[in-house]
């Protein structure tokens, strides 16, 4: 294969390589920065000394030692409280407005004389998997990512890694991973993706089996869901959304706190080593454009969630469904399985629902509540006003909820397995069954402990 | 069906033996491939320090047993790989190019370990011992290539060219050389690991810049410039020391980390310590000699900072930051 | 302000944006630069594609393409990764580097934030030892000018041997300027005389020698200085892209498997 003249010429150059002074890489760089600075010199001049002003006295702020993380936190604080505050009334209409149509629309089919299961299939199950969906969860987005958005477009992010770093460089881990998690925000996978911006591949490692710490966008209406319902009214109804949002940065505060402690442990056992070279650019700020916020937010992001999510509540729906009304003996699949489902359920203070409900959701996080209220609803229907408080009556008197359990849902919803998605993704980006297997089994373990040590000291 | 399923069942177990006795044998010509690139490796090393292998020093160099070490001389002699004289043994030039593509991947992956995978320096010997025998010259030749052509490996051993050049060894034994010297590490013997693992906890290493103060049979203190090192004789002879190059007077030379933020320098360089990805990463940044940068951001912790150099802003922790060398300017700003 | 203000004439009147409909291409154009450039914006402002663009170092990890027409040449867009150098075989580098260097661009844009010129040339510098066929897109204009940032971009152009056009590719200031830029350089109507760094004596007596043998052993190959610098460094694709006779496609697989071999050495040294 390989050519001898060839191999002549690589020879030649070895041994010219060797008469060279010095270490070659860095003579070039050097001789190129020289020609740099006479170039640029003659070419950009500033006047004035306003130079970086502004936007120095604007990172003299945001990641001073003072006040570096405590604007972090309160931005963070911010973006769930106008999240958790604005999404809940145009959740319920949604909601309300497509069971409204599921009856009619059912109510047609019966009069033309479909079978029973015929409607049942269709109407109660995919098109009601669907609107549960697109009713958690599209309210939410529309808010939560454009205002991420817009922290991200101003260059706000990199200074959240470097705020963080310390933590990071104490947990043997890589400081651009609060980058990958800040994407990891959005969807897990796109944040392992993201972590392509590490270069070492140790510590890049880290950041893939740590993202799904960070609650991705399918599993934030969960956690807002269960923060209002049983958070929000143990304070005076003024501040009850503030302590939602407040319990939701907990949760997410959590996820920090584990993301490090894990990294922490991997890197003094099976990922031994030291940290890497650490050079962070913090970009300029830049005044972000609306119109490309709102594009990049509600289409790219948005929709792009959505849609997956919708490809997977369908035959969720359609799955739910026929648990729920194929009979063995005198009780459903759904009751079977989650009966079976209920010693371990209970041990980690949930039930067998909550756990099928997971199992279905294998595909997408994001259709968990729905699946849950659908399996507790079995073939009964909500009344017409699908509020919260209808919700919370379902959960909590039918179904023995307590605040416990939504604690631990939480918590489980944190920390348990990824998506298929992000599985599937963490494959790819590493190439490695066994990382891959250690990435999803190494989370539910975390997540069946975890909630099994809360309900124990409870 | 019952003979059928017999049959099946019969075949099977057959098929599984087969399968685990093929597996045990390629694993036993695995293990004594290793052993002999091993073998290769030890006498390869005892002859470039000038002396020759025994039985004695193959036993005690691979951990076997004297029949083992027996049959792998043997072994050797009839691949000529090894001649004998007397209780003495030397390689063949067979031996000595095959002991060479041996030393040449485990350096060439210990410097990867080093500077890439960033394992700890203690641990970098022993997962090069394990990959060694499984990169092939072909291999070798590209992880040489992606390292920048690396000379020597993170202990100051010269790693041997494709063609299977190796440099005559370098340095003295800190134990031979003279009090008040300024010496330059150029090695550090990584065997045994006991003594490499107390220099490295000690804090020295290669490229650092050393003088003895004092010596006495039980004691040698080395210094730096700021830190004491005491280091009894046998531990200090597995330092090799060189002269000192002519170092450009650094008077008032700060490391990046010990400027005060606000504060403005001149770039001198980059420290020798400061290899592989973290200095091309540092360079393309724009640090490099004679480039201005000022400390501009501290955050809670006080690591990392971030450095305003060529009209860009970019955060190092203190440990990169510690290898740039800089010199303050006048309050020019 | 741009060289070329356009601030009155229509841009829409000659650029059509043609989104990912890639065939049936002309020529084809590689956008590189620095991270946080605004290479996405400008990729977005020229092809009317919505690539996601963020404002943090290291957001686009992959070739993205698409497609535009400006003057009834229809041209394709390769944004490549950025990158701050191609010198550290960091993986981004190796995917910008091989097609600049294997994809046979007709012309390369590079994009420099106007803001910080000085680090910005590294890999300008970087590129024109691999290409001439290169138009410099000083971006970012209206932030210099924010921070009281004068740039001369014909100095530049004269300094570097290329056009140098100023634009601001959020607002679409200077674009028709720099695709003129493009259409000239392409086409090979406007010449260019790329800057190419001197360095040591030693140095330049190597080039000189292996120059005449790489062009012997590869006839016609547009860039025998560049390679021979690469060889001096000992890069290893470079290396296997000559031996193996195949410096002119450098195969995918080839570097896949390269990739492969550094994944599977980091996975084993983290075991």
């Amino acid at each position: 294969m390989s050519n001898p003249n060839a191999v002549a010429v690589l020879q030649r150059a070895a041994e010219l390589r060797a008469t060279l002074t010095g270490q070659f890489r860095d003579e070039t760089v050097k001789s190129i920065y020289a020609e740099a600075e006479r170039i640029a010199g003659r070419a950009s001049h500033h006047s004035g000394t306003a130079r970086y002003d502004f936007d120095q006295r604007i990172d003299r702020i945001v990641t001073s030692p003072i006040f570096g993380l405590p604007i972090m936190a309160l931005l963070l604080a911010i973006v769930f409280w106008l999240t958790v505050a604005g999404a809940n009334v145009p959740s319920a209409m949604l909601a309300s407005g497509f069971f409204w149509f599921e009856d009619q629309a059912a109510a047609v089919f019966t009069n033309f004389g479909a079978p029973w299961w015929v409607t049942g299939f269709i109407w109660h199950g995919v098109f009601r998997g669907l609107a549960w969906v697109i009713s958690v969860m599209l309210p939410p987005m529309m808010i939560f990512f454009p205002l991420f958005t817009v922290l991200e477009d101003l260059g706000y992010l990199p200074r959240v890694a470097f705020n963080l770093d310390f933590l990071f460089s104490r947990a043997g881990a890589h400081g651009k991973q609060a980058l990958t998690m800040a994407m990891g925000f959005g969807c897990n996978a796109a944040g392992i993706i993201s972590t392509r911006v590490i270069d070492s591949p140790r510590e890049r490692l880290v950041a893939i089996l740590t993202n799904n710490f960070v609650p991705c966008n399918g599993r934030f209406p969960t956690l807002i869901l269960l923060a209002t319902i049983f958070v929000g009214p143990l304070v005076p109804s003024a501040v009850a959304s503030i302590a939602a949002a407040g319990t939701v940065v907990g949760v997410v505060l959590i996820g920090v706190v584990v993301t490090l402690a894990v990294s922490w442990v991997l890197s003094r056992t099976v990922l031994k080593g030291q940290a890497s070279a650490f050079t962070l650019e913090l970009p300029p700020y830049r005044r972000p454009g609306i119109l490309r916020i709102l594009y990049t937010s509600i289409i790219d992001r948005t929709l792009f969630v959505l849609w997956r999510a919708v490809l997977t509540a369908a035959p969720a729906g359609a799955v739910i469904w026929l648990l729920a009304n194929i009979f063995v003996g005198d009780v459903s699949l759904a009751r079977h399985i989650s009966n079976a489902l209920n010693p371990l359920g209970h041990a980690i203070g949930l039930d067998g629902v909550i756990l099928l409900a997971y199992i279905i959701a294998i595909p997408a996080n994001e259709i968990v509540v729905p699946t849950l209220l659908m399996v507790y609803l079995g073939t009964g229907m909500m009344t017409d006003d699908v509020s919260l408080e209808e919700i919370k009556r379902l959960l909590v008197t039918e179904h023995g909820w307590t605040l416990l359990t939504a604690v631990n849902l939480m918590l489980f919803s944190l920390l348990h397995n990824p998506c298929a998605t992000t599985i599937i993704t963490m494959y790819k980006e590493t190439l490695s069954l066994k990382w891959t297997v250690v990435g999803t089994l190494m989370p539910l373990g975390l997540a069946f402990l975890v909630t099994f040590i809360v309900a124990s000291i409870w | 069906m019952g003979p059928l399923l017999t049959t099946v069942a019969i075949g099977a177990t057959i098929f599984g033996l087969f399968l685990a006795l093929s597996w045990a044998s390629r694993r036993r010509a695995s293990q004594s491939r290793h052993r002999l690139e091993d073998a290769l490796k030890h006498l390869f090393d005892l002859e470039y320090r000038g002396r020759h292998g025994s039985l004695a020093s193959l036993t005690g160099a691979l951990r076997v047993r004297d029949r083992a070490a027996l049959d792998l001389v043997k072994r050797m002699q009839t691949q000529g790989l090894l001649v004998a004289r007397g209780a003495e043994f030397d390689l063949t030039p067979e031996g000595e190019r095959l002991a060479l593509q041996v030393i040449r991947a485990h350096r060439l992956l210990e410097r990867y370990f080093a500077d890439e995978a960033r394992l700890p320096l203690p641990q970098v010997h022993a997962a090069a011992e394990r990959g060694e025998h499984h990169l092939s010259p072909d291999a070798a030749d590209r992880l040489s290539a992606s390292l920048g052509h690396p000379s020597v490996d993170p202990h100051g051993d010269p790693i041997p060219t494709r063609e299977g050049f190796v440099p005559p060894a370098a340095g003295t034994p800190a134990t031979a050389w003279p009090i008040d010297r300024l010496a330059r590490i150029v090695h550090l013997e990584d065997e045994p690991p006991i003594s490499y693992a107390q220099l490295v906890a000690a804090g020295i290493e290669v490229g650092q810049m050393i003088r003895i103060i004092d010596s006495s049979p039980e004691r040698m203190v080395l210094t730096d410039g700021e830190n004491e090192f005491r280091l009894a004789p046998a531990v200090a002879a597995n330092i090799f020391l060189e002269n000192a190059p002519q170092a450009p007077a650094l008077a008032g030379a700060l490391r990046l980390a010990e400027l005060s933020t606000g504060q403005a320098a001149e770039i001198l360089g980059l420290d020798d310590r400061c290899q592989g990805y973290s200095r091309r990463r540092l360079m393309d940044l724009g640090f490099t000699e004679g480039a201005t940068i000022r400390a501009a951001l501290t955050t809670f912790a006080g690591d990392p900072r971030a450095y305003e150099i060529r009209g860009t802003l970019v955060a190092l922790r203190s440990e990169q930051a510690s290898q740039v060398l800089v010199q303050p300017l006048e309050k020019a700003s | 302000m741009s060289a070329h203000d356009c601030g009155s004439c229509s841009i829409n009147a000659e650029l059509a944006r043609m989104g990912v409909s890639l065939d049936k291409v002309d020529r084809v154009v590689a956008l590189a630069g620095n991270p946080n450039t605004g290479k996405s914006t400008l990729f977005n402002a020229l092809t009317g594609l919505k690539q996601h663009t963020g404002n943090w170092p290291g957001k686009t990890v992959t070739r993205a393409e698409g497609a535009f027409a400006f003057d009834n040449v229809r041209y394709k867009l390769v944004d490549l990764p950025g990158t701050y150098s191609l010198l550290s075989a960091s993986h981004d580098e190796e995917i910008a580097r091989d097609f600049l260097l294997f994809g046979h661009p007709d012309a390369t844009i590079v994009v420099v934030d106007a803001t910080a010129i000085e680090r910005n040339l590294n890999l300008v510098l970087q590129v024109l030892e691999i290409t001439s066929r290169v138009v410099i897109a000083v971006n970012l204009m209206d932030e210099a000018k924010r921070k009281n940032i004068e740039v001369d971009v014909r100095s530049l152009s004269r300094d570097l041997g290329v056009p140098a056009v100023g634009i601001t590719a959020r607002t679409g200031d200077g674009i028709h300027g720099l695709l003129e830029a493009v259409a000239g350089v392409s086409s090979g109507s406007v010449h260019t005389e790329p800057l190419r760094i001197k360095g040591t004596p030693e140095f330049q007596r190597a080039i000189s020698e292996l120059v005449p043998l790489i062009e012997s052993l590869a006839p016609g190959v547009p860039n025998a200085r560049w390679i021979a610098i690469r060889l001096l460094d000992g890069d290893a694709e470079v290396e296997q892209a000559l031996s193996s006779g195949r410096l002119v496609d450098l195969v995918a697989s080839q570097q896949e498997t390269a990739q492969r071999f550094s994944a599977k050495i980091s996975l084993q040294g983290t075991q």
